[in-house]
């Protein structure tokens, strides 16, 4: 059914002129992440203006403001000297589609499901020239009976989702008149400095080898064409918390619950996932994927990528134990330190090949947002959005789960879970003991007609 | 080979050549008077008063020759005032901000132009060619419409920019000036290639509910140079009606003239013409003397349109596939060169000083008489005028005047950042660049103003102005935000 109807496309423009000449670069984990790209879908209630279309033009103006102090998204890409991409700050602006949707937010939200939500939000894939290629899109709907949804995709080489939820949160800012909390910061990585090269430093390899491996295997595991479904499922303070204390049932008085709550999650669905996907003993490979600002001693508003991907170890795990496998994953995350993540740079930058991988291609990727808190994006004013989704694309290995903070009602251990695996897969883990004995809120199900 | 003598001496010693006899020939009245007067004076302090006294007796002055002079004088005194023209004063004027989101940089501008024209990548080339030798800067703004992909000039949002652009300007004119809505007696609005029915003045009537006996006008058709037009037609209009105000909406409409082809002669104005608007108010009332700004003193026309090619030099046609589009032929320079000349022909005697017309004559009596192969006399306006306006039509136009009029780089510096900041607004233009004049603290009580403007047609219409008291630099208008960030060098090509 036609519910949503697209009105215009057109491109905003800065408030500013750009200073002309100036180009950026990207880094090596930039340039990792060449081939995905990442849509966030925001809905919120509305505010103000009852006039369809008035929210519209305030959301274009506070965006006009606040993409002065984004060059580089404004800008568009060529090739430099050695053929990699970097950004030519040339204030082209960002591409903006509005729509319109009948019903109200809440009726929508009700019967979502990814492929309808996937309307939402805009995407182009990279055209013939990509000089002339936006490589942000924001899609604003309003629905006609109440609320709004901004839809934001970018391309994943200029931007991870959290830079991207920091981008939509000085939007909020610059809409509801503020300053911004945290302004970007275009930067290059950091380097080690010279004193601290020892001779007797070893790479830490882990790392290194994890890369190695997914750089070499660029063969994807499934084919494209087969298709995903995305369900999110919302677990709030006490379900997290009854998922915590699973992982550690005697928790002693001077031995707090030692693990955090997105690994007690990531050890609850890769068991889950595993078992859906006919393992019955042992657990499919998973990387974790993790912000890295606060390790590398980067500001909070570091735009560009700074997640690192890391394998984590299944050998030995014969049985779908929670502990033991959010245990596993607890030690994969300790090896993500300053020193390993700043070793893996240096190889990266040593090895730097032309053909750049998709990263996410083979093993389920379970990358946690807990940096950034999604929910507090207010372009309002006083309230909090209705939802959050966030999607990196394309999904083509096992599959995907993303870990970020549910709204401030759900209490401050609340997490919202995003989990994409092809459709028949996705139907039996909503049937899961163990995810059912927690019972989370599910806030996107699977579409009710499927073949 | 001679030796080149050294220039310096030689241009000294003609510098104050020329200067002493411009002071001769300018002030030749006073210059005779005074000896005259000097000597009767003597005469007089000469003769005691009993000899002033005779002289006075001697002249037999009765009753009926007394009244009878004193008729005359008072009856010529009276033609005299009656029939001198009202003076026009120009109160004040505002121009149209546009807002910064229809900002359109030289990046999106090209974005666009290839989306749009997918299969002409030559079209696109000659488009960023012409942009980049434009002059034009970063912060021209175009209507909302134009920035759809593809764009979308419907009829409704061509009224929509209309509204935007007249209703701000005459929200600002009233703000500015203080003039009641209803107090307006005429009402003149032109825009060239927008014309619906009921029309635009009938459009600003109806939002300010203005006098069911106001004389309104709409002039279309007419170009860039329907500016002067209008204030031509508000000064003969206001030779008629005593004690009245006028106001003048001057704009050019961009959203239903955006040409979606190919031919690249129909994709110029596209590069240049930018969303503009002025609101003008002139009175004849004696009151508003005191806080006017100007005073209009000449309006020159000339019309070139008896020559065919003069008339089809901008041409608005269908192209091979049907879109509509204007059309500017390769000679459009030279006839602009010609119409100024012509121009300029009239309004030199109206303005030059005495000077500059007794070397014109001389110059025209010897190429005549003597010698036809003698260089033509260029008069030098600089010493008629203070300011120039030249109509900001694009680089070429200002770059020719300048050569043409031997203009400094200060003189067309209000032009040029103009062209640069608000892109080519056609008939609005001319307010742009006064405003800049003012912005910048220059207009000083007694200067005068020469706007020209070109057309198609083809036409060159001028104007001149006299500033009624000194312009402190304001703080609102199009300039306030921008303003100490010009002049600025507009490289010859931009590199995009």
């Amino acid at each position: 059914m036609a519910e949503i109807t697209y009105i215009c496309k057109r491109t905003v423009v800065s408030t500013k002129p750009t200073q002309p000449r100036k180009y950026h670069s990207f880094s090596i984990l930039d340039h990792l992440m060449e081939k995905n790209h990442i849509r966030i879908v925001y809905y919120s209630k509305s505010w103000g203006e009852k006039e369809a279309g008035e929210i519209t033009v305030s959301l274009r103006e506070s965006i006009s403001e606040m993409l002065t102090h984004f060059p580089k998204v404004t800008g568009r890409l060529i090739r430099n000297e050695k053929g990699n991409w970097m950004i030519k700050c040339n204030d082209a602006g960002v591409r903006m589609v509005e729509a319109r949707a009948k019903g109200s937010v809440e009726d929508w939200l009700k019967s979502v499901d990814r492929e309808k939500e996937l309307k939402l939000v805009y995407w182009e894939d990279m055209i013939h020239k990509p000089y002339f290629w936006s490589t942000f899109y924001v899609q604003i709907t309003e629905f006609e009976k109440g609320g709004v949804a901004i839809g934001l995709s970018c391309f994943h080489l200029l931007a991870d989702p959290i830079c991207a939820t920091m981008f939509l949160k000085a939007w909020a800012d610059k809409t509801l008149g503020q300053k911004m909390v945290s302004p970007p910061f275009f930067h290059t990585l950091p380097t080690r400095r010279p004193i601290n090269k020892t001779s007797n430093h070893k790479p830490y390899t882990d790392l290194i080898n994890h890369y190695k491996f997914s750089i070499e295997n660029t063969t994807p595991f499934l084919d494209a064409n087969h298709t995903h479904t995305t369900i999110t499922l919302s677990f709030s303070d006490h379900m997290v918390q009854a998922c915590m204390d699973m992982v550690q049932p005697t928790s002693t008085p001077n031995k707090p619950n030692p693990s955090s709550p997105f690994e007690a999650l990531a050890g609850l669905l890769w068991i889950c996932i595993s078992k859906v996907k006919g393992l019955r003993n042992g657990l499919v490979n998973m990387s974790l994927c993790l912000d890295q600002r606060k390790v590398l001693g980067l500001d909070k508003g570091f735009f560009g990528n700074c997640m690192v991907y890391n394998k984590v170890h299944s050998n030995g795990l014969e049985e779908h134990n929670l502990s033991q496998a959010t245990k596993v994953i607890g030690e994969a995350l300790e090896k993500m330190d300053n020193e390993g993540i700043m070793d893996l740079i240096e190889w990266l930058e040593h090895n730097d090949s032309q053909s750049h991988p998709l990263m996410n291609n083979c093993d389920l990727i379970c990358a946690s947002l807990e940096t950034v808190e999604p929910y507090s994006v207010d372009f309002v004013g006083g309230f909090e959005p209705i939802q959050v989704s966030y999607y990196v694309e394309p999904v083509i290995g096992i599959g995907q789960v993303l870990i970020f903070r549910a709204p401030s009602y759900d209490g401050p251990l609340g997490r919202v879970v995003m989990v994409t695996l092809p459709k028949d897969e996705i139907v039996k883990l909503c049937e899961d003991e163990l995810i059912f004995h927690l019972s989370p809120r599910i806030l996107m199900g699977v579409a009710r007609n499927y073949a | 080979m001679p030796p080149i003598l050294p220039d310096f001496s030689n241009s000294v010693k003609l510098k104050y050549v020329k200067l002493g006899y411009q002071y001769l020939v300018n002030h030749i009245l006073t210059l005779t008077l005074i000896p005259i007067m000097a000597a009767i004076f003597i005469e007089v302090l000469g003769m005691g008063p009993d000899e002033i006294s005779n002289l006075w007796k001697s002249l037999h002055f009765d009753l009926v020759q007394i009244l009878c002079s004193a008729f005359l004088i008072i009856f010529i005194a009276t033609v005299y005032f009656m029939s001198k023209p009202r003076t026009i004063f120009l109160v004040d004027y505002a121009c149209f901000k546009p807002p910064i989101t229809c900002r359109v940089p030289f990046a999106t501008f090209m974005e666009h132009s290839r989306l749009n024209l997918k299969n002409n990548p030559k079209s696109v080339e000659f488009q960023m060619r012409i942009l980049e030798r434009s002059g034009l800067g970063e912060e021209t703004c175009l209507p909302p419409a134009i920035h759809y992909i593809p764009p979308n000039p419907t009829m409704e949002a061509a009224r929509g920019e209309a509204e935007l652009v007249i209703f701000s300007a005459m929200d600002s004119l009233f703000e500015k000036t203080g003039l009641n809505p209803k107090d307006i007696d005429i009402l003149i609005v032109n825009c060239s290639l927008f014309s619906p029915t009921p029309s635009l003045s009938a459009m600003v009537i109806n939002k300010y509910k203005l006098r069911s006996n106001i004389k309104s006008f709409n002039l279309s058709g007419m170009g860039c140079s329907a500016g002067l037009i209008s204030i031509d037609l508000a000064r003969d209009l206001l030779q008629v009606h005593p004690n009245s105000n006028a106001v003048i909406v001057s704009t050019e409409i961009i959203t239903p003239n955006y040409y979606q082809g190919n031919e690249r002669a129909m994709l110029l104005p596209n590069c240049l013409f930018r969303m503009g608007g002025a609101a003008i108010l002139l009175s004849n009332r004696r009151s508003e003397r005191r806080r006017a700004k100007y005073r209009l003193v000449h309006v020159v026309r000339t019309h070139k349109g008896a020559d065919d090619k003069a008339y089809r030099c901008v041409y608005e046609e269908e192209d091979k596939e049907g879109k509509v589009g204007i059309s500017l032929s390769k000679d459009l320079m030279a006839i602009a060169g010609e119409a100024l000349k012509s121009n300029i022909t009239t309004i030199g005697p109206l303005v030059l000083p005495a000077s500059e017309q007794l070397l014109f004559l001389l110059t025209l009596i010897g190429r005549k008489i003597f010698n036809p192969k003698w260089k033509p006399y260029i008069p030098d306006f600089k010493q008629a005028f203070e300011h120039f306006c030249i109509h900001a039509g694009g680089r070429a136009v200002i770059d020719e005047l300048q050569k043409n009029l031997q203009l400094s780089s200060e003189h067309v510096e209000a032009s040029r950042m103009a062209l640069h900041r608000f892109g080519n607004t056609s008939s609005s233009s001319l307010w742009y660049e006064l405003s800049y004049i003012e912005a910048k603290g220059r207009m000083k009580r007694g200067d005068r103003v020469w706007q020209i403007a070109f057309g198609s047609g083809f036409k060159c219409n001028s104007a001149v102005w006299k500033c009624n008291q000194s312009i402190k630099a304001p703080t609102d208008g199009p300039w306030a935000d921008c303003i100490d960030r010009y002049p600025v060098h507009i490289p010859e090509i931009v590199k995009l």
